[in-house]
Formats: C-alpha cells, sequence, structure tokens
C-alpha cells in the first residue's frame, strides 16, 4: 500500500545481513522497495593492475586470491587462458583432477550458500547442520592438498597434486556420506514451511529479464533457463563426463536453492565418475616463461555462474592486460530487478539468492595504503610481529 | 567451425565497410573489429538475427593512444562473440548499448570509472568501483598512470 512518501534508505556498506561490505541505496515507500542503487568497490584491491606488474608464474596465485571460496575456479579459468596462449594442452589426467576439484568446491561453496539462506531466515538449525556437513568436503580438501581452502591445484600446464591411492577412497566414503545428507536437505527445502513460507514466491525474476540483464549461473537457471558453461562451452574433461544441467521454473529463491541443492548432487555424479574414469600418466607438462603474442577469452562455469577471464599478451613474461568479470558482478542488475517491488523485510534473503561474493567483484583498481602513515607495515615488520610472540 | 564461419560471413554482408577485421582463433571463439559509428546498429543486428542475447562483460585496453572497448557477447551459452572497436583517448567517447541490453548497465560503468570512457546516453555514469572523492581525470588502468601515482592520488589528504 502506498504511503505517499519515499524514504531513501542506506543499506550498507555495514550490515548484519551483509558478509562484506557492499552499500545498496534503497528508495522505499512503507514496507514496499521502489528502487535499488548499487554502489560497489569497498572491496577494491587492484588486482587487474597487479596482474599487469607480476610475472604470468606470479599470477596464479594472484588469481587465485580474487577469491576465497572460489579460488579454483579463478585459477582454472586463469591457467586454460594462458594454456590457450601458449598452445599447449595439460595432460588429460590433469584435466580429470581439475573437474574433480572444481565440482569438490562448487559443493563446498554451495553448501555454505544453504546455510547462510538458512541463516538468514532464521532457520538456525538448518545452517548449523550443513555447515557441520560442509567440514567433510574441507577435510577432504585439506587431505588431497594440505589447505581447506586456496588449494593452489593449478599451474599453467597441468595440476601441482596427484590424487591417487587411498585419498580416492577417502573421497568415496565422504561422498556417499554427503550424498545422504544432501538428499535429506533437500527434502527439507521443499516440505519445511519455515523454508516455503520466506522463500516461495520471493525475489521474482521472470526469465524474460533474466536474459536482459544478463543473469549467470544459478540465479539464471531458476529461472528457468539451462545455460552452463561446462555443458555449452566444455573445457578440461567436461565433454567426456556425463551429467544433467539442473533448472528450475519458480523464479524465486526457492528455485535457487532447489538448483543450488540438486546442483550439489550432481557434483557428487561427476566426482564418481571422474575418480573411475581417470587416465593415468603424467600431472604437468613443462611450459616456458615467456608467452607469445596474443589474445584469448576464457570461461569457467563457477559456483556462482559464469567467469569470464580476458587476457591479452605482449611476448614478455608480464601480461599486457588481464581482465576478470565475476558471476556475482553479472548478478548484480537481475538482483536490483529482484528487490524492486518486494518487502523491505526480505532484502536479506533476497540479496543471499544471488550468492554475492564482492571480494570476487571488486577486484580491481589500485593497491590501497592505509592512510594514516604509522599504520603502513611492511611484510618483514609484520613478520616480526608475529613471530615474536 | 561451420557455424562460426557462418556467422562472420553475415556479419560481414550486414556491416560491409563498417567491419574492420575478423578472426576465429578456435572453435566458439570469434572476434571482429567494428568502426565505432556501427556499433549500435552491429550489436542490434547480433541479437535479433544472430541470437547473441547475453553480454558476459564489456572490457576495456589500453592501445596508447587509443582505448579499445571489447564487448563479449555469447550464444545460447556457447559461442563467444569478442566485438571490439578503437576510442582514441582525445574524444573517448561512444554510443550507450544500455537501450539494447540493459544487463550492460555496470560494466559500461566500469569501464567510464577505470578508463574514463564516456558512454555516450547511459542513464548514469556515477562512481561505481572508485571512491567519491576520487580525483576527476585520473583513470587507474590507463597505462599512464603506474602504481606510484596511484599511491600518491591514494595517501593525499
Amino acid at each position: 500500500m502506498s504511503h505517499g512518501s519515499i524514504i531513501k534508505v542506506p543499506f550498507g556498506p555495514q550490515h548484519p545481513a551483509l558478509k562484506e561490505p557492499e552499500n545498496f541505496l534503497l528508495e522505499v515507500d512503507g514496507e514496499t522497495v521502489v528502487d535499488v542503487k548499487p554502489r560497489l568497490g569497498y572491496n577494491h584491491r587492484g588486482m587487474e593492475k597487479a596482474f599487469e606488474l607480476k610475472t604470468y608464474i606470479q599470477n596464479i596465485y594472484l588469481a587465485e586470491r580474487i577469491c576465497g571460496i572460489c579460488s579454483d575456479a579463478h585459477t582454472t579459468c586463469y591457467t586454460q587462458a594462458i594454456e590457450e596462449l601458449l598452445g599447449v594442452e595439460p595432460p588429460p589426467r590433469a584435466r580429470y583432477i581439475r573437474v574433480i576439484i572444481a565440482e569438490l568446491e562448487r559443493i563446498q561453496s554451495h553448501t555454505l550458500w544453504v546455510g547462510l539462506a538458512a541463516h538468514e531466515i532464521g532457520f538456525s538449525t538448518l545452517f548449523m547442520y550443513v555447515w557441520r556437513d560442509r567440514e567433510t568436503v574441507l577435510d577432504m580438501f585439506e587431505m588431497i592438498s594440505g589447505n581447506r581452502i586456496h588449494y593452489a591445484m593449478n599451474t599453467i600446464g597441468g595440476v601441482r597434486r596427484d590424487i591417487r591411492g587411498d585419498i580416492v577412497s577417502k573421497i568415496v566414503k565422504g561422498l556417499d556420506f554427503l550424498e545422504q545428507r544432501l538428499e535429506y536437505y533437500l527434502d527439507t527445502v521443499q516440505t519445511e514451511q519455515t523454508i516455503l513460507k520466506r522463500a516461495a514466491g520471493v525475489g521474482i525474476l521472470r526469465p524474460k529479464d533474466a536474459v536482459s540483464l544478463c543473469a549467470v549461473g544459478p540465479t539464471l537457471r531458476a529461472s528457468g533457463i539451462r545455460n552452463d558453461v561446462r555443458s555449452d562451452d566444455p573445457y578440461v574433461a567436461y565433454d567426456e563426463i556425463p551429467f544433467n544441467v539442473v533448472a528450475h521454473d519458480g523464479c524465486d529463491v526457492l528455485s535457487r536453492m532447489l538448483v543450488r541443492c540438486e546442483e550439489t548432487l550432481e557434483s557428487i555424479k561427476i566426482i564418481r565418475y571422474a575418480l573411475d574414469s581417470m587416465p593415468d600418466g603424467i600431472i604437468v607438462v613443462k611450459v616456458p616463461k615467456k608467452i607469445p603474442r596474443g589474445e584469448v577469452v576464457s570461461r569457467v562455469e563457477a559456483p556462482r555462474g559464469e567467469l569470464i577471464h580476458y587476457a591479452k599478451s605482449n611476448g614478455t613474461a608480464k601480461p599486457e592486460r588481464y581482465k576478470v568479470r565475476s558471476p556475482t558482478l553479472a548478478n548484480i542488475p537481475a538482483l536490483c530487478k529482484m528487490l524492486r517491488g518486494g518487502y523491505v523485510a526480505d532484502i536479506p534473503i533476497v540479496l543471499a539468492g544471488i550468492d554475492p561474493c564482492f571480494s570476487c567483484m571488486d577486484r580491481m583498481a589500485f593497491v590501497d595504503i592505509r592512510k594514516n602513515e604509522k599504520w603502513v607495515w611492511t611484510m618483514q615488520q609484520l613478520r616480526r610481529k608475529y613471530t615474536k610472540g | 567451425m561451420e557455424k562460426e564461419n557462418e556467422i562472420v560471413e553475415k556479419l560481414k554482408d550486414f556491416l560491409k565497410e563498417s567491419l574492420l577485421d575478423t578472426a576465429i582463433p578456435r572453435r566458439r571463439r570469434i572476434f571482429v573489429y567494428i568502426k565505432r559509428e556501427a556499433l549500435g546498429k552491429a550489436i542490434e543486428y547480433l541479437m535479433k538475427e544472430l541470437k547473441f542475447t547475453h553480454l558476459s562483460t564489456i572490457t576495456g585496453v589500453d592501445l596508447g593512444e587509443n582505448i579499445e572497448v571489447i564487448y563479449h557477447l555469447s550464444r545460447e551459452g556457447a559461442i563467444m562473440l569478442s566485438a571490439k572497436l578503437a576510442v582514441s583517448k582525445k574524444t573517448p567517447n561512444v554510443s550507450t548499448i544500455t537501450g539494447l541490453i540493459p544487463g550492460a548497465v555496470l560494466y559500461e560503468r566500469e569501464v567510464h570509472d577505470l578508463f574514463g570512457v564516456d558512454f555516450r546516453g547511459h542513464p548514469d555514469l556515477s562512481p561505481l568501483m572508485l571512491p567519491e572523492k576520487w580525483p576527476e581525470g585520473v583513470y587507474p588502468l590507463r597505462k599512464e598512470y603506474q602504481l606510484k601515482h596511484l599511491r600518491e592520488v591514494t595517501s593525499e589528504k
């Protein structure tokens, strides 16, 4: 109901419903959101400029740090871009290992999201259950790579660690447990009133708008559009592995939940298949340090959707230009559309619905130093400070 | 590569001399170079006739004298067509495509922030990525701004 006066409410950069800093200027009429203006950039770290100043090898580690949750998606995208510039194919076994890591990452990211979504609607029990079970995947990562996040598996020309022996059987065991748990959560999402009341019919994004606003990933697929880079523009070993692209046509937050839950189950099947049919052989080939002139567009289906990198090389050991567009940025116009006409109380869950990752989105611009000089510490000083105690 | 060749041929027939160069480096990848004036016409044709409905992003590249603006479009999620054009640093402007593809709204603002390209007719080119107090005329991703200049900018005040 219109109250005749529109009030502007800033939402963020610091807000309990936001896990990272970002600002949305809301125009509200009573309880209804009339307009949303996004203001990004609170997580700028100057990565695109930094890419131009570092060598191709150093940039693998930089790409890994664009995002903490989908770090592997960024390095896969980066390494395959550079491999294409070089004209080098990673060995078959390496391509399968990349699939396994990518899908484990998808499980990790989607379960993180289900927990957060449950948290946003006050369903803390589900939040804690899901995050407990998510530990299974993090333990697998630790077992494979030594790290729970930033697994550092990819390198130009292949992968850095093999998956064999004991590790395989442990992964299979972990997957069996996860599958059973995820089936239970999928059932919970479909039947539990706490979720249905808050998620069904909320944050509507019609297919027509999803296309014209260029939405990607689960956000797009929950509006009934079956686009997935893994099947449309296959990379690594996805053209050799059978899998279904999950889509739902509810166009609401509930559909986004269902898409992510079902995708996680699909990921488990992909990993099982990849572990079974992984060819033997080497996992990395040697590549030259200097990259020939050229340009390349590289794409990956990250957990949040289409991730695209553009690389331009000038024949030296450093790139001329490196561009990253993360899926969250692509979904912001669609998010604004979802929020318009909705209730203020639904903002946190609708916002969480696109699974935003702001540090991914804000990667470019310049390296920031704290303004107050005495707070600028060198790496050495920091190291000294933290090793003393 | 049949589909890719067919797309390029159709584009050649439609754009004629406005299409400066084309390349198909591999399956599902097309690069085309177009004249700045032909942008709206080209995007409309690509969208309506050739089904390139998804805009993945817009990239800016500093070429020295000019800035290259690249529109990465995809067709049914698969074939990526990167349409490039060059604008001079003296008059860095090009018409907006937000009327055709509303999803371009943030990508154009991003290139405006970081390269100083003016997208004529864009509804709102206020800063998206850079702070409010960022000095006018400093475009961090242009090559003339090296890290030390940018550090000076941020450590002022």
